[in-house]
């Protein structure tokens, strides 16, 4: 006889069975989608955004996060658990569907069966391996959450329902293969293609055949209904990650990475600019809120959170969730808090590393964007000061515009207004050009280009801050008026390319100044010499050192660039120790997001926890290549009392160190 | 009620100064622009008053074109209405005749308070406010630290030597001109530089304002000498105190 089983087994094929069967699944169906519809309506509270463009490249995009689980097993441990239980429980769901396909479709009305042979025996031993699988990764999820206890990781009632209710599933699947291969498998060969199965089978048979078919039919009623309940609470549970998590995927942002929308300030029917209620975000930020699972994997990396400040991205994100179904028209800043809202560096930790795609930066900015611009408010009088220093001298730090170009005096480069025939402009940005520690940096990547042959101009006095630190904190009236002076200055002297020593300047002069119609080429200094190495025009050589290497927030998650610098280090003969966050896990300096122009008032400081991660390495050198993180550094080196032992330098001095004469 | 703030724009102080070629005053190239400091006290404190009692507020600025961009930041902040009154040679002009000015387009207008800042921050004379009140025959309170209205009078904070202040009460019409610590200014809203764009700015010619004659002027300017620059101490803490020490015996009295 050909290996196959009976579907229905013990229960019947009937009308009794398959009626109160449908109309369970129809309930919980219905229960499914009425749930989801309501959520839908609270989605709708958002304004509009398109996020349906391109449907193909975003249906990859889900398939390869959803079916292979891309983003969840970028965490180990949890992640791979969550992976080998999700793709466990497809098998399984598949498994059930094909019953249902052959048992109350191809068979009974064409007769036509086809798990059986050999096709059976795979899905038998594929389905019973699945399974073992899916206990397994659930049972160590459940002993992570209840036993272990990891930090932060918060655990509620809809946890406990949904713990319990998978786990009572998938053993009550078990008990009811065991009971019926007691009574119809054992001591068959095809027993042994269902192993666990065959296991229960052999501790069940002791029961007695009657009693064992008793419990089998009991067993399979019980087992539907839980499976139906858990369809049924899909909406109303953090099962509707299933859903949402998936449909987050298609809608994800689909880049340039972490750019901000660019607000129209002409549009004199705006009446209000950022969020201040929910009802200001899009339906996609409130839809956000309902793919969080609340894992706290952005909460872990957040450098605001583990230096004990009041924000947590994923409470934020929670926070936000809680108010659009309550309340969407309360004050959401109110909510989350200040403290919160402008303790974010924009590092972008929290949204890279986010399972669910979820986009964190840009809430935070709408809120702050609503405290500038329509309250005028920042998170210290100091900022203030630097917002209005930006307005007057086009830089942040208050030092007089027509000094911009001082640094460069000696070094014989013009600015474009005297000659504008460069191959490129470098766009030296604020802290280069006026802070003493950084003004090295710039001097010192000319020194490189001459070096290479390269001719370089700059903008002196006719550049202004870029914008980015203002736009960063919300203020983005001031970061356009910068941004238009700016583009119009590069425009009229018809340059074809832009070098950057700041990664926030490449960042916003690449990404953020195109919707403003900026079309010029731009590239950090570490790709652009690590090209000119490559092409033998920059002469290094190699002299041996160890250091450590900071990613800097803008150069590595904001933009992908990893090897460059790391490239031109070992160029140089630098062997590299790395942070243990390091890459896109490393840690912010603490200066992104506008912070450079605050103080950090609150918990501990951000720069000294990070120096202290680098002097971990052994290592005595931290190498960055940004102003902001530089400054952090030596002033981190300061506070941890670690000025002996680690020295903050930009890769760029280690080069021009190395230059062959 | 009607108020009245006057304001100038004055070079950021971080900027390179250079004295011009007459030798009389400073070079206007290569400066950055802003509102006087303690102006923006005024304008802060009379958009206040008007916020707590109602009335309209006036902003006045003498100067060239270029000063209707800080008159916008006035208005941005909740000035009513902007009076320029175009004179590209103010800044040749004495604290006597600015006074004149501001009172001869001010004294048919019927003002109840009138804010200035206490000094400009670059010719300093701390004169106009006084002279303007002076004029217009009401009082004047100056450095004025803090400030309420109640009931047709203001009562102020005047700072005085060595931290002691001055609690002084005047009726309307008052002019006070403002100093640092008075308030906080506030920061302009989007929606409110938006409207100040549209928001009223009458330009008035100089010349069509009768027209006084200095009572003083200005001789020379000079860029302070370069005396002997600071001196660094450097090496190990125990080293530095001793030299220190050994400096200040020698060139000072205090350890004698």
């Amino acid at each position: 006889m050909e290996s196959t089983r009976e579907i229905y087994w013990n229960v019947g094929h009937g009308i009794a069975t398959l009626a109160p069967m449908y109309l369970l699944a129809l309930a919980a169906l219905g229960l499914l989608v009425y749930g989801m519809l309501q959520r839908v309506k609270v989605y709708r509270n958002g304004k509009p955004l398109n996020r349906t463009d391109e449907p193909m490249a975003r249906m990859a995009m889900m398939m390869k996060n959803m079916v292979l689980q891309s983003r969840v097993l970028r965490v180990t441990g949890p992640g791979v658990a969550h992976a080998v239980f999700f793709w466990g429980f497809l098998l399984l769901v598949i498994g059930t569907g094909l019953i249902v396909i052959q048992a109350d479709f191809t068979d009974l009305l064409f007769d036509i069966v086809f798990l059986k042979g050999a096709p059976y025996k795979v899905f038998s031993i594929v389905l019973d391996f699945a399974g073992l699988a899916t206990i397994v990764m659930l049972l160590g999820l459940m002993i992570r959450r209840w036993l272990v206890r990891p930090k932060g990781l918060e655990t509620g009632s809809d946890d406990i329902v949904m713990h319990g209710l998978l786990l009572a599933i998938l053993v009550t699947g078990f008990l009811i293969e065991g009971a019926r291969m007691a009574v119809t498998e054992l001591g068959t060969e095809l027993s042994y293609w269902s192993p666990v199965g065959m296991l229960v089978a052999n501790g069940l048979d002791s029961l007695g055949g009657a009693t064992v078919l008793v419990l089998h039919r009991g067993l399979w009623w019980f087992h539907l209904v839980l499976a139906m309940l858990f369809i049924a609470i899909i909406p109303f549970t953090k099962f509707r990650h299933i859903l949402t998590t998936s449909a987050n995927y298609f809608l994800a942002d689909r880049g340039p990475t972490g750019k901000l929308t660019t607000v129209d300030l002409e549009n004199e029917d705006t009446e209000s600019f950022g969020a201040r209620q929910m009802t200001d975000f899009s339906w996609k930020d409130i839809f956000d809120t309902d793919a969080c699972t609340s894992c706290k994997r952005c909460q872990d990396r957040c450098p605001a959170y583990s230096t004990d400040k009041p924000l947590s991205p994923m409470q934020v994100v929670n926070q936000l969730g809680e108010l659009a179904r309550t309340d969407p028209g309360a004050d959401v800043i109110d909510a989350v808090g200040r403290d919160a809202i402008w303790s974010c560096t924009t590092c972008r930790a929290c949204q890279d590393i986010c399972p669910a795609a979820i986009e964190h930066v840009n809430k935070i900015i709408e809120l702050r964007r609503n405290l500038v611009l329509m309250e005028g408010e920042f998170p210290g009088e100091e900022v203030m000061t630097a917002m209005e220093q930006i307005e007057v001298n086009g830089n942040p730090l208050g030092m007089g515009y027509a000094g911009r170009g001082d640094w460069a005096e000696g070094l014989g480069i013009s600015t474009l207004a005297d000659d504008c025939e460069v191959e490129v402009l470098f766009f030296v940005g604020c802290y280069a050009s006026f802070d003493k520690r950084n003004r090295t940096v710039a001097k010192d990547f000319i020194t490189l280009c001459h070096a290479a042959g390269i001719k370089v101009g700059i903008l002196g006095k006719e550049e202004k801050c870029c914008g980015e630190p203002a736009r960063k904190m919300g203020n983005e009236y001031l970061y356009q008026t910068m941004a238009m002076e700016n583009i119009e200055t590069i425009k009229g002297y018809g340059i074809k390319k832009i070098v950057t020593a700041c990664p926030h300047c490449f960042n916003t002069l690449a990404k953020d100044y195109r919707d403003l119609g900026f079309e010029v080429e731009v590239e950090p200094h570490a790709v652009f010499l690590d090209r000119l190495v490559a092409q033998g025009r920059l002469p290094i050589r190699e002299e041996q050192f160890t250091c450590t290497y900071h990613d800097s927030c803008y150069m590595g998650r904001h933009n992908d660039i990893y090897d460059a610098p790391r490239s031109l280090i070992e160029a140089a003969g630098g062997e590299i120790v790395e942070m243990e966050k390091h890459g896109d896990q490393a840690f912010c300096c603490s200066a992104g997001g506008g912070r450079i122009l605050a103080e950090e008032k609150l918990g501990t400081r951000i720069n000294v926890k990070r120096v202290e991660m680098a002097v971990e390495t052994g290592a005595g050198l931290l190498l960055s290549n940004c102003p902001f993180c530089l400054t952090m550094f030596e002033d981190g080196v300061k506070g941890a009392g670690v000025e002996e032992i680690l020295r903050p330098r930009d890769i760029t001095e280690i080069l021009v160190e190395r230059l062959v004469a | 009620m009607k108020l009245l703030v006057c304001i100038k724009q004055v070079p950021d102080m971080e900027s390179k100064f250079r004295i011009d070629a007459d030798g009389v005053w400073y070079d206007r190239g290569d400066l950055a622009w802003r509102m006087n400091e303690y102006d923006e006290y005024a304008v802060e404190q009379a958009v206040r008053q008007k916020e707590q009692a109602g009335g309209d507020v006036t902003v006045l600025c003498i100067g060239s074109d270029q000063v209707k961009e800080t008159m916008k930041k006035a208005l941005a902040m909740g000035c009513d209405r902007g009076v320029h009154i175009a004179d590209s040679h103010s800044y040749m002009k004495d604290p006597y005749q600015i006074a004149a000015m501001i009172a001869e387009f001010a004294r048919d207008k019927g003002f109840d308070i009138i804010f200035t800042g206490m000094q400009s921050q670059d010719r300093g004379s701390g004169q106009v406010g006084v002279m303007l009140a002076e004029l217009l025959d009401m009082a004047a309170i100056t450095t004025i630290v803090d400030y309420t209205y109640d009931n047709g009078s203001v009562v102020v904070q005047r700072e005085l030597e060595g931290g002691v202040k001055a609690k002084v009460k005047a009726a309307l019409p008052v002019l006070v001109t403002c100093q640092l610590g008075l308030n906080t200014p506030r920061y302009p809203t989007l929606p409110n530089i938006m409207k100040a764009k549209k928001k009223e700015l009458l330009t008035i010619e100089a010349k069509m304002l009768q027209s006084t004659d200095s009572m003083q002027k200005t001789v020379k300017m000079a860029l302070p000498e370069k005396r002997v620059g600071g001196l660094f101490l450097e090496g190990e803490p125990d080293s530095i105190a001793d030299r220190l020490i050994a400096i200040l015996k020698e060139k000072t009295s205090v350890l004698a």
